[in-house]
């Protein structure tokens, strides 16, 4: 079997803070949002929902894959 | 019989050694194949030319073309009796007469199908599925498989709330409802998209889905042994492999099929593409069913600068006067010194493309002396850089100067050529209708049996024929096409295997609203039958008949 990078579908009220808190527990919060981020760059670049969205602040789509581990080759 | 076609080199489309031999054809259906001693009202010698199933594209964006055009120009031509509009989660059904105009803009903004060709070759006379498979279907030479987006039918049961959020448990159970209705109508099937942006430069609505509202449509899909297309991150290979196991898992959970497109081969990372496919034989292996579609010609962009080209797409300030200019800001923007500075500065960093972008096409006679060259040549010789040149030109000819980035990578013969014959790729992602002004969408075909069949010997005829033809059927769940047998529907591509090809790219208006579009001839491919009736032949051009069908809709 080849080695898949390990990610989550998000539920649809997630956030970087939310993911982070579930599923890098053991990690201080605020290092959890900073490692996911920078995992997940296709997310983290989007411009976040507009003011006035359900969403609004959040770049984080339902549809979206989040990895949850750095890149294999940085591993 | 109403045609015999006589001692063609028959590759059936079974993967089977070719063989001379004889097709009648009654009915619209196969009769006979091998010795055919019954005369034919029509009969065609085809002695030295070569006999197949016609070819199937399970990937393209004809949805709008095929309102003013049946045939879907110039489809048929290069061979192809079946197309599969629909792709990427944008239908034109079902679609409320109030969200037309967002579906325009999607189109325009993803497929680049130019605003004032729905304007002026668009009647809006339909709203269901059903409607709009009665009105494609008055004047179809085509044969057509439409998928259903997934966007559409969330605007139907969300409206605005569809770019905005997830969908409550009762509007997911209206869009399986929809999806039911739509798969009773004809729909070969459901799309979606992870990645493309709206008119807006949101995202579309099928990405504000979840999981779980996927799964419920797969589940509507199971219902009717229908397939799932997807639009994935195909710039990212982890994000590939991730889809890759999302679609297993759909796939392993519902009993269904599901697709994936595009998988570009790209040097440099080989390895990646060789990871996507060992995932996918583990997966298949597994019980799922997976298909990356990889296309068969190389990748090139061509663009001027009165339309929004994809090649600006990463470099916001260009892209966004280019998506929402008019011709007349656009060459403001470019006289206007410190905005030119600023989308210099902003390009500057990818000088190396620039320079090595071709002046394809300009309209003034001064500047003729530059066709053919690189940007970087013309620099020199006008004393300045590739980009300020680029910019330059386009003021001179009005926006109407032409580039072609002609090298941009899937251009690696031996390694596209493995990809195309590997037994788990489907050879697709045409986009055929798509992206008329930035690169031609025809032809794929012939350049898969001219370049890599003919001249390159990857694959043999047999091997691409069936790949083209049974097999797309196959996965796709297409009845009675693809194989050159007794009882099958009569589409047939008649070809010359020594000249098959796509002939040269070019730029031509015949779009409604006096549009254009780049196109390529077909080389090598002589008649094209269509339900049982000849469509199209070299000499002859177009016939009357128009058998073309909706498959899997219900008989008017």
């Amino acid at each position: 079997m080849i080695k898949v990078r390990k990610s989550i579908h998000p539920s649809a009220a997630d956030t970087w803070e939310s993911i982070a808190a579930r599923e890098l527990a053991a990690t201080p919060l605020d290092e959890g949002v900073a490692s996911l981020q920078s995992w997940n760059l296709h997310v983290f670049s989007r411009a976040p929902a507009a003011a006035g969205s359900p969403r609004a602040g959040n770049p984080i789509l339902p549809s979206d894959l989040v990895f949850l581990e750095p890149p294999l080759s940085a591993q | 019989m109403d045609i015999v076609i006589r001692n063609g080199s028959i590759v059936d489309g079974s993967g089977r050694p070719a063989y001379i031999g004889d097709i009648g054809i009654s009915a619209g259906r196969i009769n006979q194949v091998g010795q055919v001693r019954a005369q034919g009202a029509t009969e065609i010698d085809a002695t030295g030319k070569t006999v197949s199933p016609g070819f199937i594209d399970p990937h393209t964006h004809f949805d709008a073309q095929l309102l003013w055009d049946g045939a879907a120009k110039p489809a048929i031509e290069h061979g192809v009796t079946t197309i599969v509009p629909g792709n990427c989660s944008l239908s034109l059904a079902p679609l409320k007469a109030a969200d037309r105009m967002k579906l325009v803009g999607m189109f325009n903004q993803i497929e680049e199908m130019p605003l004032v060709a729905f304007e002026q070759g668009v009647t809006w006379n339909w709203e269901t599925f059903d409607e709009f498979v009665g009105r494609i279907q008055q004047d179809l030479t085509i044969n057509v498989a439409p998928l259903v987006g997934h966007s559409v039918l969330r605007l139907w049961v969300m409206g605005q709330a569809a770019t905005e959020r997830t969908a409550t448990a009762t509007e997911t159970a209206e869009m399986q409802s929809l999806l039911r209705q739509c798969l009773d109508a004809g729909a070969i099937g459901l799309s979606t998209s992870f990645v493309d942006m709206d008119e807006k430069l949101q995202p579309v609505p099928s990405r504000y889905a979840d999981h779980a509202e996927l799964d419920a449509l797969c589940a509507v899909l199971a219902e009717y042994n229908r397939i799932l297309q997807v639009v994935h991150e195909f710039y990212d290979i982890d994000l590939t492999i991730g889809r890759i196991d999302q679609l297993a898992e759909l796939s392993l959970t519902h009993k269904i099929t599901t697709t994936l497109s595009p998988l570009f081969i790209n040097r440099g990372d080989f390895e990646g593409v060789d990871r996507v496919i060992a995932r996918i034989v583990e997966q298949n292996a597994a019980g799922a069913r997976v298909w990356p579609q990889v296309q068969t010609r190389p990748i090139d962009i061509s663009f001027c600068f009165a339309v929004p080209s994809l090649l600006f797409i990463r470099l916001r300030g260009w892209y966004r006067v280019m998506r929402f200019g008019t011709p007349a800001t656009i060459m403001a923007a470019f006289q206007d010194e410190t905005q030119r500075q600023q989308l210099v500065q902003e390009a500057t960093s990818m000088m190396p493309l620039w320079s090595t972008l071709i002046l394809r096409q300009v309209q003034t006679e001064a500047n003729q002396q530059y066709v053919g060259k690189t940007l970087a040549e013309i620099a020199e010789l006008r004393g300045t850089d590739a980009l300020n040149a680029m910019i330059d030109l386009s003021l001179e000819e009005s926006l109407d100067a032409h580039f072609i980035s002609a090298d941009m990578g899937h251009n690696d013969d031996d390694k596209v050529g493995s990809m195309l014959r590997h037994p788990h790729v489907m050879i697709g992602a045409s986009d055929g209708g798509a992206h008329i002004l930035s690169f031609s969408t025809y032809g794929d075909t012939g350049y898969l049996l001219g370049h890599f069949v003919r001249d390159k010997q990857l694959l043999s005829m047999e091997e691409a024929i069936k790949k083209i033809t049974s097999d797309t059927a196959d996965i796709w769940a297409i009845p009675d096409r693809g194989l050159l047998k007794s009882g099958y529907i009569a589409d047939i591509t008649i070809f010359d295997a020594n000249t098959i090809d796509r002939g040269p790219e070019y730029y031509v208006q015949d779009v409604p609203g006096d549009g254009h579009r780049y196109v390529r001839d077909a080389i090598g491919v002589e008649t094209v039958i269509i339900g049982g009736a000849v469509a199209y032949d070299h000499l002859q051009g177009y016939s009357d008949e128009h058998r073309g069908q909706v498959i899997g809709a219900p008989q008017r």
